[in-house]
C-alpha cells in the first residue's frame, strides 16, 4: 500500500468568466474556449502521507477552500492529476445534501450512498451514526424539523461515521454546540490519533501549530512555502504583521466558535460543558475594570474561577494581553506551562496567574481569558476585553514592553 | 475516419457511460427513486393513489375534450378511446421526462453541488421514475384493454421510449439550465409535438397532403410502432429505422455536450 495518502501532480483551478452567458453555451456546443481566466490556483504539485497533519494556510482568497474543493471532488481541477487513497471525509458544507423533506433516517441512507457506500454498508453503520448525533426520535422526522444544532450534529456524525481514511477540514475543529462541540472535537482528535490523514485549513495558526505535522502555505492560488509548522506561520505571520493584519491568537483563533458556545451552559446526557463563572482582576490587590498604572510598578494578578463541567478532562486556561488595534502582545496557557489546574472547596476551578512588575510601556491594553480543554485546543468560552489597563511611564521609552535588561561597561 | 470513430465512441459512452454509473452507483440511484416517489405524494390525502390518478384525470380530460366534446370518434366508436388512450398515456410519460430534463441540473443542484455527485445518472434517473409511475398504471390499463399477453406486451412500450429518449435528456438540462428561454418554450413545444403525433387522431383522418408532413416528427414513426404493437395497426420498418437513426444522430453530440458542459454546471449555479 502507499504511504502517500494524496497526491496532487500540476493541479490548477481556474474559474471561467464569460462576458455573455451565449458564450458559454457556444463553447460547450463547439469546443472553443471563449471566456476569461480567473486563476483560483496555479499548478500545485504536492504529497501528504498518510496519517500526516497537514495545514493549509494563507489568506483570503489564496486558493485554500479552492483546494480543499478539489480534493473532496467537488470541483473539477483544470488540469493535473490527483491520487487520493481511501475514503474522504469532507467537513466543508455539512448537510449540503440533506433533504428537507426526508427523515432523518432517509438522508443518513441517501448521504452514506453519495459518499459511495452500498445498502449493507449503510446498515452497518447505521446505528452509529444515530448514537453519535443524539437526535433521539427525531431520527424519523423530516429534517425540515430540526433545529440547525440538530442538523449540523447529523450531518457531522454521517460524514465521520462512514469510516473515512482522509478527513478534509475547513476551519472548525469542532462542530454543533454545548456538550456536542466537545464530542465532535473528541471525534477529531481521535482521527489524529489513529493516523488518519487530516487536511486542516484554518486561518488559527495556533490550531495550526497545534496540530500539524507539516504547513502549505498557499498565496494569490500558488504554494508558497511548505514546511514544519513553527518555519511556515513565523514567516506567514510575519507577512501579516507587514501587511497590518490582526495577528491571530489563542483567543481569536477560536472566533469562529466563539459565537456558538459563548452561553454554552448546556448540559446533555452525562457532559456538561465547563463555563466561566468569573474572572477577577486585581492591580497591586485592586479591583476594577479600567486601571491606571506606571510601567513597572505594579503586579496583574488574574482569577479565573470556572466550573469544570462533567465528563470532560480538566480544562485549560489561557489568558492574553493585547495592544488597542487587536494585536496579541503576549500570552500564557496553563496546559504550555505546564500547570496542572486544581479546584476550589466549592467544586469551582480555579486558575491564578501574576504578571509581576507589569513592564507593558505607554498605551491602552485589553485582557482577555479563554477557557479551553485540557490540550489547550478546543475552546469552551472567552471573556472578551475583561479589563483595560491604561499605562504611562517615566521614561521616553518606544514600543510596547520593556524587557529586563542591565547596561554592561 | 477519424471524425466517424469519434463519433462511434461518443454514441458508445452516450449509452455506457449513464447505465454503468447507475449500475455502479445503484445504491444510490435506487434511494433517489424511492425519494421522488415518495415527494411526490408526502403530505397529500390521496397520498401513494396520486400516481394512478393524476395520469388518469389527465386521459380522462382529453377523451372528455377530444371524444364527447369535439365528437372525434372518426365513425370508430370504442375503438377511438382505446386508441386514445393506448397513445396518451405513453406520450405523458414521455413530457413528463422532457418538462423535467429541462429542468434537472437546478432540481438536483443540492446534491452535487458540493457532493462528489455521478451527474451521469441524473437523465437516466428521470426517465425512469415516470417510467416506473406510468408504467404500472399503462399494464393495468392494456390489462383490461388486451388481456394478459397484450399488458406483458405493453411493459415494453415505456422503456423504448425512454431509450430512444436519452440523446435528449442527455441535450436537454444543458440547453435548459445555460439558456433560459429554452426552458420557456419547452411546454409550448411540447404541445405542439404532441399535436403532430398521432394520439388524438388517427392518421387516416388527415388530408393526404398533411399526412405525409407528420412522418417528419420521430415521434409519430414512435407511436405507429406502440399503436402496431399493442393494437395490431399497421406500421412497417420505415417507422423503426426513421427514429433509430435520428436516435443514432442524436446521441454522439448529446453526449458530447452533456460531457463538455459538466465543468460549467457547478460554476454556473
Amino acid at each position: 500500500m502507499s504511504d502517500v495518502a494524496v497526491s496532487l501532480q500540476g493541479v490548477s483551478k481556474h474559474y471561467k468568466f464569460y462576458e455573455k452567458e451565449l458564450d458559454r453555451v457556444r463553447e460547450i456546443l463547439t469546443g472553443r474556449p471563449r471566456y476569461q481566466k480567473i486563476e483560483a490556483l496555479k499548478p500545485v504539485s504536492l504529497d501528504v502521507n498518510r496519517g500526516e497533519v497537514l495545514g493549509v494556510i494563507g489568506q483570503n482568497g489564496a486558493g485554500k477552500s479552492t483546494l480543499l474543493k478539489v480534493l473532496a471532488r467537488t470541483l473539477q481541477p483544470s488540469s493535473g492529476d490527483i491520487v487520493v487513497n481511501g475514503r474522504v471525509a469532507a467537513l466543508l458544507e455539512l448537510g449540503a445534501s440533506f433533504h428537507p423533506e426526508m427523515t432523518g433516517r432517509e438522508n443518513v441512507y441517501l448521504s452514506c450512498a453519495i459518499q459511495g457506500l452500498n445498502h449493507k454498508q449503510i446498515e452497518q453503520v447505521y446505528d452509529e451514526i444515530v448514537a453519535f448525533a443524539e437526535i433521539g426520535d427525531f431520527i424519523d422526522r423530516p429534517v425540515k424539523t430540526y433545529s440547525s444544532g440538530m442538523f449540523v450534529r447529523l450531518a457531522f456524525a454521517i460524514a465521520t461515521n462512514i469510516d473515512p481514511e482522509i478527513l478534509i477540514i475547513d476551519e472548525a475543529l469542532s462542530v454543533g454546540d454545548g456538550a456536542f462541540s466537545r464530542k465532535s472535537f473528541d471525534r477529531i482528535m481521535d482521527f489524529k490519533e489513529s493516523g488518519k490523514t487530516i487536511l486542516f485549513c484554518s486561518h488559527s495558526m495556533y490550531q495550526v501549530e497545534a496540530l500539524c505535522d507539516r504547513v502549505a502555505w498557499l498565496e494569490a492560488g500558488s504554494v508558497r512555502k511548505v514546511g514544519k509548522p513553527v518555519d511556515v506561520i513565523s514567516e506567514y505571520s510575519e507577512l501579516l504583521r507587514l501587511s497590518a493584519k490582526r495577528e491571530e491568537s489563542i483567543v481569536a483563533s477560536a472566533a469562529v466558535e466563539q459565537k456558538e458556545v459563548a452561553d454554552a451552559v448546556v448540559v446533555e446526557g452525562q457532559t456538561r460543558v465547563p463555563r466561566i463563572v468569573d474572572v477577577q482582576v486585581r492591580l497591586d490587590g485592586h479591583e476594577a475594570k479600567v486601571y491606571k498604572i506606571v510601567c513597572g510598578e505594579s503586579d496583574l494578578d488574574i482569577t479565573v474561577i470556572f466550573d469544570v463541567g462533567a465528563g470532560v478532562p480538566m480544562p485549560s486556561v489561557a489568558v492574553a494581553i493585547s495592544g488597542g488595534d487587536g494585536r496579541i502582545i503576549t500570552s500564557a496557557g496553563s496546559v504550555h506551562d505546564g500547570v496542572v489546574l486544581e479546584t476550589n472547596e466549592e467544586d469551582l476551578g480555579k486558575a491564578r496567574i501574576v504578571f509581576p512588575a507589569l513592564s507593558l510601556l505607554r498605551g491602552n491594553y485589553f485582557l482577555d481569558v479563554a477557557l479551553l480543554c485540557e490540550k489547550g485546543i478546543h475552546l469552551y468560552e472567552t471573556g472578551r476585553q475583561v479589563a483595560e489597563i491604561n499605562v504611562e511611564q517615566k521614561g521616553l521609552e518606544r514600543g510596547f514592553v520593556k524587557l529586563p535588561h542591565e547596561w554592561k561597561p | 475516419m477519424k471524425i466517424v470513430k469519434g463519433y462511434v465512441r461518443n454514441i458508445t459512452r452516450g449509452v455506457i457511460t449513464p447505465l454503468g454509473s447507475v449500475y455502479g452507483n445503484w445504491s444510490l440511484f435506487w434511494m433517489l427513486v424511492k425519494r421522488d416517489l415518495i415527494n411526490r405524494t408526502s403530505g397529500t390525502i390521496l397520498g401513494k393513489l396520486w400516481p394512478v390518478v393524476q395520469p388518469a384525470l389527465q386521459v380522462l380530460g382529453y377523451w372528455f375534450l377530444f371524444d364527447i366534446v369535439f365528437s372525434m370518434r372518426a365513425n370508430r366508436g370504442p375503438e377511438y378511446l382505446e386508441y386514445l388512450l393506448t397513445g396518451m398515456l405513453p406520450w405523458l410519460c414521455v413530457a413528463e421526462v422532457l418538462n423535467r430534463a429541462t429542468v434537472m441540473f437546478r432540481e438536483f443542484s443540492p446534491l452535487y453541488r458540493r457532493n462528489p455527485f455521478p451527474l451521469e445518472i441524473l437523465p437516466v434517473l428521470i426517465m425512469t421514475i415516470p417510467a416506473l409511475v406510468y408504467g404500472a398504471v399503462y399494464f393495468c390499463l392494456n390489462l383490461i384493454l388486451g388481456g394478459f399477453e397484450r399488458a406483458i406486451l405493453s411493459l415494453l412500450v415505456l422503456p423504448m421510449l425512454m431509450i430512444w429518449l436519452l440523446p435528449l435528456c442527455l441535450l436537454m438540462p444543458v440547453l435548459g439550465l445555460f439558456i433560459k428561454d429554452f426552458a420557456q418554450a419547452v411546454p409550448f413545444l411540447l404541445m405542439i409535438t404532441m399535436f403532430l403525433t398521432p394520439i388524438l387522431y388517427f392518421p387516416s383522418m388527415l388530408p393526404d397532403t398533411v399526412r405525409s408532413i407528420i412522418w417528419i416528427n420521430p415521434f409519430s414513426d414512435l407511436m405507429a410502432v406502440v399503436h402496431g404493437m399493442l393494437q395490431g395497426y399497421d406500421f412497417g420498418m420505415l417507422n423503426v429505422v426513421r427514429p433509430f437513426l435520428i436516435w443514432l444522430l442524436m446521441l454522439g453530440p448529446a453526449w458530447l455536450v452533456f460531457r463538455r458542459s459538466i465543468p460549467h454546471i457547478r460554476e454556473v449555479l
